[in-house]
């Protein structure tokens, strides 16, 4: 499909139209952050920036409500109680618009756990089904970000319906699915002409923005080589203060928690996200945890990323967004942890210690 | 959003929380039963061994989870029956209600105050008197809205985009 | 010699009695720190002294000390980071005995939330930004070719602006030159602000804010007065305290409950809301505590190791508590 062209003031007017059918998470401004908010008449999107938290809570929501209960007693027979149970599914349709390429893409990691041949999670696939994505092209590049690193570019369309290419007075759409083809026919979007070939200018400036790829191939093997090395960890984790920003402002983390909220005789079933740096993750009904410090923690969270998930899906389960880094209250760098393992040196004593 | 000029003609119960010691506040609280004072009912008490075990995010809690008020009482301090659990709560819940403005909560629906058991009256007038607060407030805001895309939130980001620039929750780039 | 190479110096002599010597160098790029952990001498050359030195290092003390083997802990601390340990002293949660504290006198810290908006004020991008010098109450920030040159008290943490502690507390060692006091206000222009709204358009700010909330226990965790670390109330089943939604309401009791755990304790570090991801004006919360233990018990917080918190102690008549009229 052609190029289309889109003016800056026409998208907030798109969006306007937007929200009369469907739910629209766009970036705003949350006094000093900008998050993604439903878009209501009258609000500007902030599309000129990375929004602090992910565009995963568009199809993986911080709370989910599961489903619904309530205990009473069986009027057949009063000796038993029983239990109603309401599943909740959720209905409706939703654009998430304004996210960076680095977010949508951790769409793809989500996909291949909750959406694969042997497991399909209703909750997950019914909100996959009924989103789409409409991210906006990268054109400011930190000194956080890694993108390029991890297998992706600043106008990389994987996960997203429609690629928006900021040129000088508004965007260039490229539809990236079929329904994102839908999207574009709204009458706001006019032909491209020569603004592609600026658009395409804008593209290449800002995947040349970014410093020499680092390759991170092999990283997995380097890093189960330091499993065992509990000296490497504690050194790497010294600065982590097990707190969950990273978790969860990361795109591609997917963990959850399940508890039930009741208040007397009914509650609810709700799905969280969980985050694998709190003692709590793996604490054992019995008193016992496999992670009890946060050196086995942060093992476990680079390794996740960086080693399991590469060796199960073939990628590398980090979109190099650097959400982590910048928000790591001690900055914490994945980067320099990841790049620590790969350059590690045996010392003369440790001879074949390695696994 | 709140009905703080509570022009509340109804005689709906509100639900006020009440923290008695049990040795001089929930005695007291008998002694009014048992001579059949009237008072309001909206007070549901709840009884711990003194009010040193109260902990202020008791009252906290309560006032989060939808309480309208919440009124703690215990012996008079010098008259403790563990000798110095009222001092302690004394401190606490003295700090709780400096510290209550600036929530948001109205520090008038939360009270603390000294009730002997003998004091059965003086139940009474407390009870009545704070019931009576309690209903001139109105029910209480209770804070709503959680992630995602409730409806709710549409309706109050709709109601802070027509307010403009002057609505404080929408004041962009607070310091 | 500058503090920075007295401060080297001092750890340089003291490092072979200490399991790891506690301090900062520069972080991933030009505009920020990251806490270093010095275990051989080399690592001391990686040592920085700067306004971008915010962490506040004592939070790492409650895991290093608890560590069974555990030797003698080296921290650099600034004048706010000294009142953690005093607070601390005097609570017995810290084996002080173990603890070597290097001070320093700390002229302010710069806050990246501020300094950035006042960048894009400027029509620049933050990420421009490529190198900061602080060159006494100004700030110079070349950025894109140009050199911006700001007030630090307009880019410093609104901590620095009413410090009345610059100089670090009861430490083993002290480096440079003492700092004298002037605080640049009473009282935090954004406490000051806030005090103006009613109780209503508070009550619906907090709901507003706490939305964004995830939960992420950033702010307790980078506490340094925070010391039940993994068995904190707030995520225990039981018994539960706060959901595991991440409502408003939820929210805002989890502020509750880490308030009123540092009544008395507070420090006012800040560190808090400076770790908060999503930048929650949550040092409201905090020093209106510390204004009202302030008011009502005429006790400052981490000033004095021989004090005894407020709150663990009572006075059988109090000087400014009235026995209530009812």
């Amino acid at each position: 499909m052609e190029a289309k062209f889109i003016s800056q003031d026409d998208t907030t007017l798109w969006l306007d139209e937007l929200a009369e059918r469907h739910v629209v998470l766009a970036p705003m401004w949350d006094n000093t952050v900008v998050t993604f908010r439903p878009h209501v008449k009258g609000r500007t999107p902030v599309l000129d920036r990375m929004p602090v938290l992910p565009p995963k809570e568009g199809v993986f929501p911080q709370n989910e409500m599961l489903l619904k209960y309530k205990h009473d007693k069986d009027p057949e027979n009063l000796d038993r109680t029983r239990v109603q149970v309401k599943e909740t599914l959720p209905q409706e349709t939703a654009v998430v618009v304004g996210a960076r390429p680095c977010g949508t893409r951790g769409m793809l990691v989500f996909d291949r756990v909750y959406n694969c041949e042997k497991i399909r999670d209703p909750y997950y696939v019914s909100r996959r089904e009924n989103t789409l994505f409409v991210t906006v092209a990268c054109t400011r590049i930190e000194s956080t970000c890694f993108c390029h690193d991890v297998g992706s570019h600043p106008a990389d369309t994987e996960g997203s319906d429609v690629l928006l290419v900021p040129v000088k007075g508004g965007y260039v759409a490229e539809a990236v699915t079929e329904r994102g083809e839908e999207l574009l026919k709204a009458s706001f979007f006019k032909s491209a002409a020569e603004k592609a070939q600026e658009a395409e200018g804008v593209k290449q400036a800002n995947r040349a923005k970014l410093p020499e790829p680092h390759d991170y191939a092999g990283s997995g093997e380097k890093l189960m080589a330091r499993f065992d090395d509990m000296e490497f960890w504690t050194e790497q984790s010294a600065k982590c203060i097990s707190c969950g920003a990273c978790t969860y402002l990361c795109p591609t983390c997917y963990c959850f928690n399940i508890t039930d909220d009741s208040v007397g005789l009914s509650g609810k079933r709700l799905r969280t996200w969980d985050n694998c740096m709190s003692f709590q993750f793996t604490l054992e009904g019995s008193g016992h945890n496999p992670r009890p410090t946060k050196a086995h923690r942060l093992r476990n969270r680079v390794n996740h990323k960086f080693a399991y998930y590469p060796e199960l899906h073939g990628v590398i389960a980090c979109c190099g967004c650097g959400r982590c880094i910048k928000s790591c209250p001690a900055s914490v760098d994945i980067r320099a942890i990841v790049k620590a393992a790969q350059n590690h040196t045996p010392k003369q004593e440790e001879g074949s210690d390695e696994r | 959003m709140s009905a703080r000029n509570g022009v509340l003609s109804d005689t709906r119960e509100l639900r006020v929380v009440g923290f008695l010691c049990n040795w001089c506040s929930y005695g007291g609280a008998d002694t009014a039963g048992v001579a059949r004072f009237e008072q309001p009912t909206d007070l549901r008490i709840i009884r711990v061994p003194c009010s040193g075990r109260i902990d202020p995010l008791f009252i906290m809690r309560a006032l989060v989870s939808g309480a309208d008020g919440v009124l703690v009482s215990g012996c008079h301090p010098r008259d403790c029956h563990y000798a110095e659990g009222n001092y302690y709560a004394r401190r606490r819940l003295e700090l709780l209600k400096q510290f209550l403005p600036i929530t948001g909560i109205d520090p008038q629906r939360f009270e603390y105050t000294w009730v002997s058991a003998s004091e059965g009256a003086r139940w009474q007038d407390v009870v009545t008197k704070f019931t009576n607060r309690i209903h001139e407030l109105g029910p209480a805001p209770r804070m709503q809205g959680g992630s995602g895309y409730d409806e709710l939130c549409l309706k109050q980001i709709e109601e802070g985009v027509k307010q403009g620039p002057s609505c404080p929750c929408h004041k962009e780039r607070a310091l | 010699m500058s503090t920075l190479e007295q401060l080297k110096d001092q750890i340089r002599k003291a490092l072979p009695d200490l399991d790891v010597v506690i301090g900062w160098e520069q972080g991933y790029d030009a505009m920020h720190a990251t806490p270093l952990y010095i275990r051989k001498e080399e690592d001391i050359d990686r040592l920085i002294w700067s306004p971008l030195c915010v962490h506040s290092l004592g939070t790492y003390l409650t895991g290093l000390t608890r560590t069974p083997g555990a030797g003698k802990i080296g921290l650099v601390v600034k004048g706010c980071d000294s009142r953690a340990i005093v607070q601390l002293t005097q609570e017995r949660m810290i084996p002080r005995e173990n603890i070597v504290l290097f001070g320093v006198g700390c002229t302010g810290c710069l806050s990246h939330a501020r300094l950035e908006y006042k960048v894009e004020q400027g029509g620049h991008y933050v990420e421009d930004m490529h190198s900061i010098t602080f060159k006494g109450d100004k700030v110079e920030v070349a950025v894109n070719g140009d050199v911006e040159t700001f007030d630090f008290d307009t880019v410093c943490l609104e901590k620095c602006l009413t410090c009345r502690f610059p100089n670090a507390i009861a430490t083993e060692h002290f480096a440079g030159e003492e700092v004298p006091v002037a605080p640049k206000c009473d009282k935090a222009p954004s406490l000051e602000a806030f005090e103006k709204l009613s109780l209503d358009e508070r009550f619906t700010f907090w709901q507003d804010q706490m939305r964004r909330c995830v939960r992420c226990y950033a702010c307790r965790n980078t506490c340094p007065m925070c010391v039940c670390r993994d068995h904190c109330i707030s995520t225990s089943r039981n018994p539960h305290w706060v959901s595991q939604e991440t409502s408003s309401a939820e929210n805002f009791m989890f502020q509750m409950i880490h308030t009123m755990h540092l009544a008395g304790r507070c420090i006012e570090c800040g560190e808090c809301q400076r770790a908060c991801p999503v930048d929650l004006p949550i040092m409201l919360f905090r020093r209106t505590m510390v204004h009202a233990v302030k008011n009502t018990f005429d006790y400052v917080s981490g000033a004095d190791p021989e004090a005894t918190p407020p709150l663990l102690t009572f006075k059988v008549e109090e000087d400014n508590i009235k026995e209530r009229g009812w």
